[in-house]
């Protein structure tokens, strides 16, 4: 157990000294921010843009933004925030694997499930705490505009998104042990997400697959019912399980 | 009692067998030298000691504890030392070593206590500067330090003063012979002299065995050459003697060399006197391990 918390305060050190967490942080912060702040200013910029729209043909009679707009923004903008963290954590094992790091801890005893959990646990609680504190921001900023109870099923579909950000962590982990390069790690998960678009345009499979749980806009809106989303938030964690508890054993005949 | 204890370990990569049938006994307090060519597969065999890469066939026993791959609880009488040892860059040397201290469950205080003692011993106790700006002498020399940490028995090094200049080298060396009274040392290299300077035992890897193995100064007993060196005065005289002495062969300039084996060395000093052929030079050869090694690996 020590020796555990020993890596994983090495891991928290190194996020916090080579300024992984603030650049996340200040990242997460803006979009945060941005969410509502680009609702808040579209009645603005129509507004400054009514001439323009009026000659070509287009006429402006009445803009109202409510949190709706707002939370349609954060759905959208959340995929850049993931891969924003995908880009910049992916190296987390493939760093210590290229520069050989890991080796000297290794031949003094530390176990390799401690490595795989040190690592998993600290990419899961970092995606967590952006995850949320962007959805903070944007909850706070919505309530003292506007007001939140106009979005349904609120809590549960940023759960939902929340979740389908797991589980692209736990595919970052499970590659990350089967590949050497960060290509690698990169390309498969990404290869993995985009099978599941892929797979999703068949469309009955569409409602089973993990990318189904980013659809959080219907949910909001009320077009579809939390019941719905039940097969693909089940189905997303399996794969998140099993992708976790796959890391394990192929890290353990992994060569170093 | 033997610290080390390798039977016929086999590792092959791909087609290629790097180890076939290796051999090899390590005593206890010992400066161990693992002579070998690049890619004669010192570094293989260090690392299939210390679990990181699986062994084809054969048995490892550590402090009389066999080997296992991926589970290798010998790792803990093991101090390693890696040729190009790294470190996290974003830590301080005192900050890794209490890292590496955790790790291995070492007490805090004693933890604390040895570390100022290795940065002391490998003169890292001032050193306040992320690992990030050390040079490659000072990573080789906290490369010691992390080793040593829990008091090894057995000390792995990989080619330790191959990328160091001839300063560092001395130091890595000097450190090595003060650590030998608490620890054994096992060192791969291909630099002779440093083996000459400090080891006790030597074993010449050439195609994936132990050629020769055993006590450097038994070794020399043993392959104390019978060749002689000779300069003689003037050149106009090398003619005649290469005609009489046919297996004498000329080195450079004025300088002959001959084996006992095939001509006494008194037979070729009365041809000498007989002839009048002015000398400079008669030199009987030690054996040095660039020969014995140009020996072995010519085989």
């Amino acid at each position: 157990m020590r020796s555990w918390l020993a890596f994983m305060k090495k891991e928290c050190t190194e996020q916090l000294r080579s300024g992984k967490l603030l650049i996340l942080g200040l990242v997460f912060l803006l979009f945060g921010v941005m969410n509502p702040a680009v609702a808040k200013l579209t009645p603005l910029l129509l507004e400054v843009m009514e001439e323009a729209l009026a000659q070509s043909g287009m006429f402006v009679t009445e803009a109202s933004v409510s949190a709706m707009d707002s939370w349609v923004q954060f759905f959208k903008n959340m995929p850049m925030g993931l891969i924003v963290f995908v880009l910049l954590e992916s190296r987390i094992f493939t760093k210590e694997y290229s520069s050989g790091t890991l080796v000297l801890s290794l031949t003094k005893g530390l176990e390799r499930f401690k490595v795989v959990a040190a690592k998993a646990l600290v990419l899961s609680v970092l995606w967590t705490l952006c995850y949320w504190l962007c959805f903070g921001i944007t909850f706070g900023a919505n309530e003292y505009f506007w007001d939140n109870s106009a979005a349904q099923n609120l809590f549960f579909s940023v759960v939902c998104w929340w979740l389908f950000g797991v589980m692209l962590v736990a595919l970052m982990v499970l590659f990350s042990t089967l590949f050497n390069s960060n290509i690698g790690v990169l390309l498969g998960s990404g290869g993995a997400v985009l099978a599941f678009y892929l797979i999703g345009l068949i469309p009955k499979c569409g409602k089973y697959l993990p990318v189904y749980l980013t659809g959080g806009n219907s949910l909001v809106y009320g077009l579809a019912e939390p019941g719905d989303f039940v097969p693909a938030l089940l189905i997303t964690l399996a794969i998140s399980a099993v992708c976790f508890a796959l890391s394990f054993p192929v890290f353990n005949k992994k060569k170093l | 009692m033997d610290m080390l204890r390798i039977t016929d370990l086999h590792k092959r990569f791909g087609d290629k067998e790097v180890l076939c049938g290796l051999n090899l006994t390590v005593p206890e307090h010992s400066i161990y030298g693992f002579i070998g060519k690049n890619g004669a597969g010192k570094t293989t065999t260090m690392k299939t000691i210390l679990g990181l890469l699986k062994a084809d066939s054969g048995e490892m026993i550590v402090g009389g504890e066999k080997v296992l791959y991926g589970q290798t609880s010998t790792n803990r009488y093991i101090g390693y030392l890696p040729d190009v040892p790294a470190f996290y860059p974003f830590m301080t040397a005192p900050e890794y070593l209490r890292f590496c201290g955790e790790i291995t469950g070492m007490k805090k205080a004693e933890c604390e206590a040895r570390s100022k003692e290795l940065l002391e011993l490998v003169g890292l106790g001032d050193e306040k500067h992320r690992i990030k700006g050390f040079s490659r002498g000072m990573k080789q020399r906290l490369g010691i330090a992390q080793a040593l940490l829990n008091s090894p028995k057995l000390l792995i090094c990989d080619e330790p003063t191959s990328a160091l200049d001839p300063v560092g080298r001395k130091e890595i060396l000097d450190i090595l012979l003060t650590v030998r009274e608490q620890t054994t040392v096992l060192f791969s290299t291909h630099i002779l002299s440093d083996v000459e300077r400090i080891c006790t035992d030597v074993a010449f890897l050439n195609n994936g065995t132990a050629e020769l193995r055993g006590k450097l100064s038994e070794i020399k007993t043993k392959y104390r050459s019978e060749e002689y060196l000779l300069e003689i005065d003037s050149e106009a005289d090398l003619p005649k003697l290469l005609q009489a002495f046919p297996g004498m062969e000329q080195r450079s300039g004025k300088h002959l060399a001959f084996h006992e084996g095939e001509r006494s060395a008194f037979e070729v000093l009365r041809f000498l006197s007989d002839e009048k052929i002015g000398l400079l030079k008669f030199e009987r050869m030690e054996p040095t391990l660039e020969s014995l090694f140009v020996e072995v690996t010519q085989k």
